[in-house]
């Protein structure tokens, strides 16, 4: 199928990939790339965006649908195959070499590079790139001093000198701060008028897809939900399309009275691990029997937020207090004493160990204190008693309190997890993204179990990307965004749309929200 | 045509590995070091059959070599739990061969000073200083890599040459100098080992200590800790676990079961009864290496290197009996550890993967 | 003054020949850790090389002796990479077991031939040739690493493999081939000690230098400028030691505690730059990936 004159660069046709483990990323998606427009791909974790992505660079291979650039069918063995043909990626995680200068990463592995490097011949010919699109980077700069927007404009510089007509760009705008986004914004319109395509793939920047793009397509579930052109859209359309009306599940949620305060955040601020901003002035109380749902997409500081509580993480200023007492500067074991427990995002290498046996990674939040450790000794006949209680009141399907806590599936595990922090019946429980990776009747139950803390009195904080989950198990919803609570609100009467606008930017207001 | 069914191996990658399947890999790792030395063996003009038999024949006779098969190997043993607690917690201690001198150092310090003291207080006082001794340097490795991340491979290595001119400069021509000025004075006789069923009591020391981490790594809280951080760093920080305290501690204790080899390896052989010229306790030094390779192949157990230690002491001291009696040449026991040492770090590979033969 | 010079030329060309081994191990291993390799056996391949060398220029002549050093450490080279590299064994373990490997089979095969060499190398005002050969090799490793398109690949390969291997940099084969050619490096450094240095086997004759050498790399913050000044400044200790009388007649200090010196150095510079103030700039001068393997998801 040859047309010489297809306005369509990259058309996708029926593409179908199913991962091992069953899950249908993408069911049968249909694309169509115009020549030198900027068509956004919006969509929640889990959409398929990230699938996509990957087989359009070859990456991946799709188990089903074919590939056309300029009319003519492509397959991609490998990124080299992608690059060969003309397509570029800007990766979220930037796959630069800090240590080198901006200029050292453009031309390394360029066939132009030759064996010994002409600088000087090399380097006009970017200086003309940048002149050409209007690109402002100091070539001498080491990557590891720029900004993350000048790290991104070096990634997109690159593709470009190495010749790709279309660039994919994964989540461009997640680490910029709003004065950079302005900046990107125009680089883009500079880049699309040369006649090149920019594939943004976005979660939740609604704002920015507005201003970006010409056209966006929507992926929920790995379907295609609908493609329109940006201007048809409106903020409230785009959140309805992505997230859907439909709440997927039902449960109970208690109606009952909240205690005392136990927990008070005041004016925390911390910095992420890349030495940025992770939060700034976070205020907010827990209290007895309360669920408190921090609503977001990853990277908008609630993780930051979440280890500072627990102690894994040291804020730059502000307090926390427990029960009354300051325990700020307090670390993580003596917070563990006071009952305050934290279930993390991860399992195998970060709540567990994968090589020890369940009774060992039970004592995990056991092992300093009565009964189970007596004077020095670990009982390991109570230990024993206590992971199979756990087994059993958990239904955790497992060879044996003795087995090794890599052979049980994901979803037994956190049953594990979680049922060790709830069997002491601690104060407070710091909940992040607990039902990650687990499959429905997992799903269900972790949260049926968080419901069942408001009548043991527990203060649950709740981190979550779902916000079905959010709504159905919270009290009190903070949807967060670029490190600050958009708002504090009681769970009555939520629209879930609403909360969707707040955790993708719709209620920002540029400039001030770094105040 | 004829076409050659040639089955297809695929590797494929092990995420965990089951306790039988390291054990195997080890037993494994050790049968190849033996057909590889049995090779060396043949290419010498020897039979290997009859070496081997010579060699465990003497290292176990009770009237040749089994007295020093014992005594190397309580020396192996220590050296071998030295390096298994600091690894359990994730730290390499390569520095046994300096713990070992300044435990020798620390032992004889005692002796010399309390020459008249009882047995009975001389001994154990002579090795609590080597342990101390021994403990001191190992905690500079520790402190440094908790403190300071220095690695601590290159800062141990650093101080285990150190630690042998600092013998040196106490023995040869020095305050210990002996009658032949290169080796130290003797050791005053209450501090010789004393013998129960002819076997230096040191031996039982070493299985009581072997018995004793068995114990504490599986029963204690720290020892759960330390284990826990060996396995991962993560899961120690997010339980609660101080890494800084618990390497000083690891490398403490191992420096100090180091050190206490100290004592042993003069004091309960006849054959020294002090410390011998350099490149003679520089030979012993070298032998501080088997507890690397030991400690691996035992899966960082300290109850099957009782056994471990005792099977590589005869064939040290077996290999003698092939140089003398059949006229082999000189380093063949050094040889055995090299192709030892080798073999576990290739057969390392079986951990990872698994070769699987499919079937077309 | 001359006189003094001509007294001092003798020691002079001795800590030289120190500084070139120590110089020509550390390049080795440079090479190596550059790209994000840690081989921990540079003890292990100048006991081949030294051995090697030994038994060959015994029966043939000096260049078939440096040859063989060569050859033999790029042997164990690739060795270490298969294990390390492609079999993903821990890099630490399967130096170690180069290490150990080298100490038990060179007492075993050379031991026997303990005395002096026959052959005589040749030398250059008293120089031995490979000194030069050194500083040619220090040149041409600054100028591989930092002007070439093989010498960034490397450098990206040792910061970042996965960024390397998606602007279509071959991870695996930079890797090879830097630990093969840095353990001939070392090799050949064996070879240099014992015909050159020492002009006789004895048991087990590199005395730490290997790992002195390791030592260097780490702190020379992988640059091949600070190797040379630290080479040179270890090679002067050591030998120093070895004979202070030449330079100070009547020098107190006992000859163990000179001896000493060299690893003391080490610890205490390894020491400063990992304080505070040095170790952001050490930590941005390391190959980040530096002992991590490289697994292709």
């Amino acid at each position: 199928m040859r047309s010489a004159d297809s306005p369509n660069i990259l058309e996708v046709k029926g593409l179908v990939k199913t991962f091992p483990n069953g899950v249908v990323a993408l069911d049968h998606v249909d694309l169509e790339m115009k020549r030198g427009e900027i068509h956004a791909i919006l969509g929640e974790n889990g959409a398929g965006k990230t699938t996509l992505m990957n087989i359009l660079f070859g990456l991946l291979k799709p188990d089903e649908g074919e590939i056309y650039l300029n009319g003519e069918r492509v397959v991609f063995h490998s990124p080299i195959d992608a690059i060969n043909k003309g397509l570029g990626m800007v990766h979220q995680h930037r796959k630069l070499i800090s240590a080198h200068t901006v200029f050292d990463n453009i031309i390394l592995g360029h066939p132009r590079t030759g064996r010994i490097i002409e600088k000087n011949k090399l380097r006009a010919e970017i200086e003309e790139l940048c002149r050409r699109f209007g690109f402002k980077i100091d070539l001498d700069a080491r990557v590891w001093q720029l900004t993350a927007g000048e790290k991104q404009l070096v990634e997109i510089i690159r593709a470009l000198y190495r010749g790709a007509r279309i660039l994919i760009l994964d989540e461009p705008t997640s680490v910029l701060t709003p004065p950079e986004i302005d900046g990107f914004l125009q680089s883009l319109k500079a880049v699309s008028k040369s006649d090149i395509t920019l594939i943004p793939f976005v979660t939740h920047k609604l704002p920015e897809v507005f201003a970006i793009s010409d056209r966006v397509t929507i992926l929920r579930r790995g379907r295609v939900v609908k493609t329109l052109r940006t201007s048809d859209a409106t903020i409230r359309s785009l959140a309805e399309d992505m997230v859907g009306r439909e709440l997927t599940f039902e449960l109970e949620r208690p109606l009952v009275q909240m205690g005392k305060e136990i927990l008070k955040v005041e004016n925390l601020s911390a910095m992420n691990d890349k030495g940025l901003v992770a939060f700034k002035n976070i205020t907010f109380s827990l209290h007895e029997g309360e669920i408190f749902g921090i609503a977001g997409v990853t990277g908008n500081g609630q993780h930051e937020l979440a280890e500072s509580i627990f102690g894994l993480r040291k804020p730059v200023s502000g307090k926390i207090y427990f029960e009354g007492k300051d325990i700020t500067k307090h670390g993580v074991l003596e917070r563990l004493k006071m009952g305050i427990t934290y279930v993390p995002p991860e399992r195998l290498g970060v709540a567990v160990v994968g090589d020890l046996s369940l009774i060992d990674n039970v004592l995990l939040t056991y092992y300093f204190e009565k009964p189970l450790t007596k004077a020095g000794f670990i009982d390991y006949k109570l230990a024993k008693n206590l992971t199979e209680k756990i087994i059993a009141e958990f239904n955790i399907v497992a060879p044996g309190p003795g087995a090794k806590s890599a052979h049980l599936s994901g979803g037994n595990l956190q049953k594990l997890i979680l049922g060790r922090v709830l069997i002491k019946n601690p104060k407070v429980i710091i909940a992040n993204l607990p039902t990650q990776g687990l499959d429905i009747a997992a799903e269900t139950y972790v949260r049926r179990r968080l419901l069942e803390c408001k009548k043991m009195g527990i203060g649950v904080l709740l981190v979550s990307e779902n916000l079905d989950e959010i709504l159905q198990l919270s009290d009190t919803v903070a949807p967060i965004y670029e490190g600050q609570f958009v708002r504090i609100l009681n769970n009555v009467n939520l629209v879930k749309e609403e909360v969707g606008a707040m955790i993708a930017g719709a209620y920002s207001r540029r400039g001030t929200v770094y105040a | 045509m004829l076409s050659l069914r040639v089955p297809k191996i695929k590797l494929e990658r092990i995420v965990i590995i089951s306790q039988w399947r390291a054990i195997r890999i080890s037993v494994y790792s050790i049968a190849s070091a033996f057909l590889i030395f049995s090779l060396v063996l043949f290419y010498e003009g020897a039979d290997p059959l009859q070496a081997f038999q010579n060699m465990f024949s003497f290292a176990f006779d009770p009237k040749l070599g089994l007295s020093l098969t014992i005594h190397r190997a309580i020396f192996i043993m220590f050296c071998t739990m030295a390096f298994i607690v600091p690894l359990r917690a994730g730290l390499w201690n390569i520095g046994m061969e300096g713990q070992f001198y300044m435990g020798t150092i620390g032992a004889f310090f005692i002796a010399y000073t309390f020459p008249n003291y009882q047995p009975e207080i001389l001994i154990p006082l002579m090795i609590i200083g080597g342990s101390i001794a021994g403990a001191a340097y190992g905690a500079v490795t520790g402190v440094l890599r908790g403190r300071f991340n220095v690695n601590e491979v290159v800062v141990a290595l650093m101080l285990n040459n150190i630690a042998f001119w600092i013998v040196y400069l106490l023995v040869v021509g020095g305050p210990w100098a002996g009658i032949a000025e290169s080796s130290s004075r003797p050791l005053p006789n209450s501090a010789h080992a004393p013998y129960i069923f002819n076997i230096p009591f040191t031996f039982f020391l070493a299985i009581a200590i072997a018995v004793l981490l068995f114990f504490f790594l599986r029963m204690t809280v720290t020892g759960y800790k330390i284990r826990v951080l060996g396995h991962s760093e993560t899961v120690a920080r997010i339980s609660g676990i101080n890494q800084v305290t618990l390497f000083a501690f690891a490398m403490t204790v191992g420096g100090a079961i180091a050190g206490m080899a100290g004592y042993h390896m003069w004091a309960a052989d006849p054959a020294f009864l002090m410390i011998p010229r350099p490149d003679a306790y520089k030979a012993i030094g070298d032998l501080t290496y088997w507890g690397i390779i030991i400690g691996l192949v035992c899966l960082l157990n300290p109850i099957p290197t009782i056994p471990a230690s005792l099977f590589i002491s005869s064939i040290i001291t077996g290999s003698t009996v092939l140089v003398r009696r059949m006229r082999l040449p000189f380093g063949l026991d050094f040889l055995f550890l090299g192709i030892i040492s080798i073999t576990f770090a290739a057969f390392q590979f079986f951990y990872n993967y698994r070769l699987r033969v499919m079937r077309r | 003054m001359i006189e003094a010079f001509q007294s001092l030329w003798p020691f002079t060309t001795r800590f030289l020949e120190v500084s070139t081994i120590l110089l020509l191990a550390a390049m080795g291993e440079l090479l190596t850790q550059r790209s994000g390799v840690i081989n921990v056996g540079i003890e292990g391949l100048m006991l081949f090389g030294a051995a090697t060398s030994f038994l060959t220029a015994q029966t043939f002549d000096a260049f078939a002796g440096f040859l063989a050093g060569t050859v033999v450490g790029a042997v164990f080279g690739l060795f270490h990479s298969i294990l390390s590299v492609s079999l993903k064994v821990n890099q630490i373990v399967s130096g170690m077991g180069v290490w150990l490997f080298a100490m038990g089979f060179v007492t075993y095969w050379a031991d026997r031939y303990t005395g002096p060499l026959r052959v005589s190398i040749p030398k250059i005002a008293g120089l031995t040739p490979a000194v030069f050969v050194a500083l040619v090799i220090l040149v041409a490793l600054w100028f591989v690493l930092n002007r070439t398109h093989f010498g960034l690949k490397t450098r990206a390969v040792g910061e970042n493999p996965a960024a390397a291997e998606v602007s279509g940099v071959n991870v695996v084969r930079i890797r090879y081939i830097c630990t093969t050619v840095g353990a001939a490096l070392c090799g050949f450094s064996g070879s240099v000690l014992l015909l050159s240095y020492l002009g006789a086997w004895s048991h087990l004759p590199t005395k730490g230098l290997g790992w002195l050498a390791f030592g260097l790399v780490m702190f020379s913050l992988w640059r091949p400028g600070i190797l040379l000044a630290g080479s040179l400044a270890f090679g002067f200790v050591w030998q120093f030691a070895i004979s202070p009388h030449t330079i100070f007649p009547g020098f107190p200090a006992p000859l163990p505690v000179n001896r000493m010196l060299p690893f003391l150095m080490t610890i205490v510079v390894l020491t400063i730059i990992s304080t505070e103030s040095f170790r952001k700039r050490w930590a941005l001068m390391k190959p980040e990936a530096l002992g991590q393997p490289y697994i292709k998801e």
